[in-house]
This record gives structure tokens, C-alpha cells and sequence, in this order.
């Protein structure tokens, strides 16, 4: 209980982050029409931020939900690294709990965990646990909050809100930009999925091509670097 | 909300909780296999793809609000703060033109 409580208190300056990015969140799904009870909902079950915001906007432009659902879920890949590195923590745990703390895990609270686990051996599911409660609450209640304030404001599209979408993508973008090595695959899935648009096609098949593109791409460039584990 | 909002919602619950889940199970597999590369780099060719997909029909208005925005995230690598520069970037410039 101790270490539990521990993890919700240390977790807090990293939660107030949190709540501001959900509020925008909220703010945005209310714009598209997403109730703020469902804005909720999602964000209790699926507990994805940036997964969140992608799903939201390719809904949002018509696709259809597999193309939506497929552009979010890719973008969470790197919870199988995260999950995994957790299996020492999770080692002794009941199923249950085990099954409880990997939907609580997100990007913050697991930092933390490795961050603190690292100094103090002690920590383990216990601190996890607790950090992620808080941040799935907060994460959740800043969802709500920004979705009730959003369905009651006018169309915010002509404050520039549309383009928040953009500029939330390209700041992920430059959270995921990791040095010279991904020049070549991003710009060449920069380059198809513009070509692709501009050739009429829906937006989603020309993000699955930009990305397949890009993989090709990073395929080469890894192979010539001898870099492909 | 609609049916298609529900099942957008639920599979996309599925979605992020099947992959956690994959994590759990064969996450240790995957990370030692030949194609853990793809897992990261994935999440950016996808996110750059949606930057090229929201882009490609629009404006210099929102191409030049884009670059401010990406100058932003550059300096600060702040989600927050490069949405607010960038609504800022694309309203003033709206004023402007």
C-alpha cells in the first residue's frame, strides 16, 4: 500500500501534463462530435493519448473505422516493447493484476516505474500500479472536461482548431525523430502520401502507402548500415 | 453517438489493449526477432504520413503555420506548446493575409 501510494504521489507533476494534453483532447473530440460521456469511455478503455488523437482526426475526415482504428493502433506498437520489458515486474503477480496494470501502463507511469526501479530495487507492480490508477484517472476526468467545455463552445474551426490536429502531429512527429537515419524513410513517406492524396485517392490508403513506403525505405537504409535487429 | 462511433470506439479498445496484451505474451519474441525494427519505426513513418495527408491540399497559409509549428517542436519537442504556437501561427497569419 505503501509503494502504491508512493507511485500516485510521485507520478503527479507528470499527471498535470497529462491533463493539459487530455483537456486539448477532449476539446478536439467534442469538436468532431464525440459526446463527452464517450470521450470518457474511450479514454478509460482504450487509454492511448496519441492513439487517441490520430483515431479521432482520421474518423473525424470520413474514414472508415478500420482505416481510423488501424492508423491509432500502429501508433502504439511500441507497447509490445513496454509490456515486455515489464515481465520481470509482472513476474510474480496474479493474471488478474497483471491484466489490470498493462491497460494502466502508459508511456509516464512506465518511465517512472524503470526510472525508480532502477535506484530502488523495491519498486515494482505495486508503485506501477499506483502511478497508473492516477494517470488513467487524470487522463480520463481531463478528457471529460475538455470534451463537456467544447461541446459548448461555437465551431472552432475558424480559430485555427482544425489545424491543431496538424501541429499535434507534427510535434509527435519530432517526439518520434530519432536522428539522420530516419531522413530517407520519412521523406519518402512524406513525398507518397502527398503524391497519393494528390492523385485523388482517399487519405487513409495513401498513409498506409507513405508508411509502407517508408518501411521499404528504412529497410534499405538499415541493411546498408547493417542495423536490422 | 452513433453505432459508428461505438464501433469505432470498442475496436479501437480492442486494438490498443490486444497490443499490450501481445507485449505480455510474446513481447520478448517479437523484440528478439528479425522485424523488431519495424515496430520502432513504424510509429514515425505513420505520424510523418499524417503530417503529408493533412498537408498535401493545403494552403501556403497552412504550409507556412505548418513550418512555425514545426520550429516550435523543434525547439521545444513540447506537444502542447507547439499546438498553441502552431493555432497562434495559423490565426495571426490568417489576420495578416
Amino acid at each position: 500500500m505503501q509503494l502504491m501510494k508512493h507511485g500516485a504521489i510521485t507520478i503527479l507533476p507528470l499527471a498535470l501534463g497529462a491533463a493539459v494534453y487530455g483537456f486539448a483532447f477532449g476539446l478536439l473530440a467534442a469538436q468532431v462530435g464525440f459526446p463527452w460521456w464517450g470521450v470518457g469511455f474511450m479514454s478509460a478503455f482504450v487509454h492511448a493519448g496519441s492513439s487517441q488523437i490520430v483515431a479521432v482526426e482520421q474518423f473525424s475526415y470520413g474514414s472508415a473505422v478500420i482505416g481510423a482504428v488501424f492508423a491509432g493502433a500502429a501508433l502504439n506498437l511500441r507497447y509490445i516493447g513496454i509490456v515486455a520489458s515489464l515481465s520481470e515486474i509482472l513476474k510474480d503477480v496474479p493474471l488478474s493484476l497483471k491484466l489490470f496494470a498493462i491497460h494502466i501502463t502508459g508511456d509516464e507511469n512506465w518511465a517512472l516505474t524503470m526510472a525508480e526501479r532502477a535506484k530502488s530495487p523495491d519498486i515494482g507492480v505495486k508503485f506501477l500500479v499506483g502511478s497508473g490508477l492516477v494517470m488513467i484517472f487524470v487522463w480520463t476526468s481531463s478528457t471529460i472536461l475538455g470534451a463537456a467545455i467544447g461541446s459548448i463552445l461555437p465551431d472552432l474551426e475558424q480559430f485555427g482548431l482544425g489545424f491543431a490536429f496538424t501541429a499535434a502531429f507534427i510535434a509527435m512527429a519530432r517526439g518520434l525523430w530519432k536522428g539522420a537515419a530516419h531522413l530517407m524513410p520519412w521523406a519518402g513517406a512524406f513525398i507518397s502520401t502527398m503524391v497519393v492524396v494528390m492523385l485523388g485517392m482517399p487519405k487513409a490508403y495513401a498513409i498506409v502507402a507513405g508508411a509502407t513506403v517508408g518501411l521499404i525505405l528504412s529497410y534499405l537504409t538499415r541493411s546498408r548500415r547493417g542495423n536490422l535487429v | 453517438m452513433s453505432e459508428k462511433h461505438w464501433l469505432f470506439i470498442i475496436t479501437l479498445a480492442v486494438a490498443a489493449y490486444s497490443i499490450r496484451l501481445l507485449g505480455l505474451l510474446i513481447g520478448d519474441k517479437i523484440r528478439n526477432s528479425r522485424y523488431s525494427w519495424m515496430l520502432d519505426d513504424l510509429p514515425g513513418l505513420i505520424i510523418i504520413s499524417l503530417v503529408a495527408a493533412s498537408m498535401a491540399d493545403q494552403s501556403i497559409h497552412t504550409w507556412l503555420s505548418a513550418f512555425i509549428a514545426l520550429a516550435i517542436a523543434i525547439k521545444t519537442n513540447h506537444v502542447i506548446l507547439t499546438m498553441g504556437g502552431g493555432i497562434a501561427a495559423f490565426v495571426g497569419l490568417g489576420l495578416l493575409v
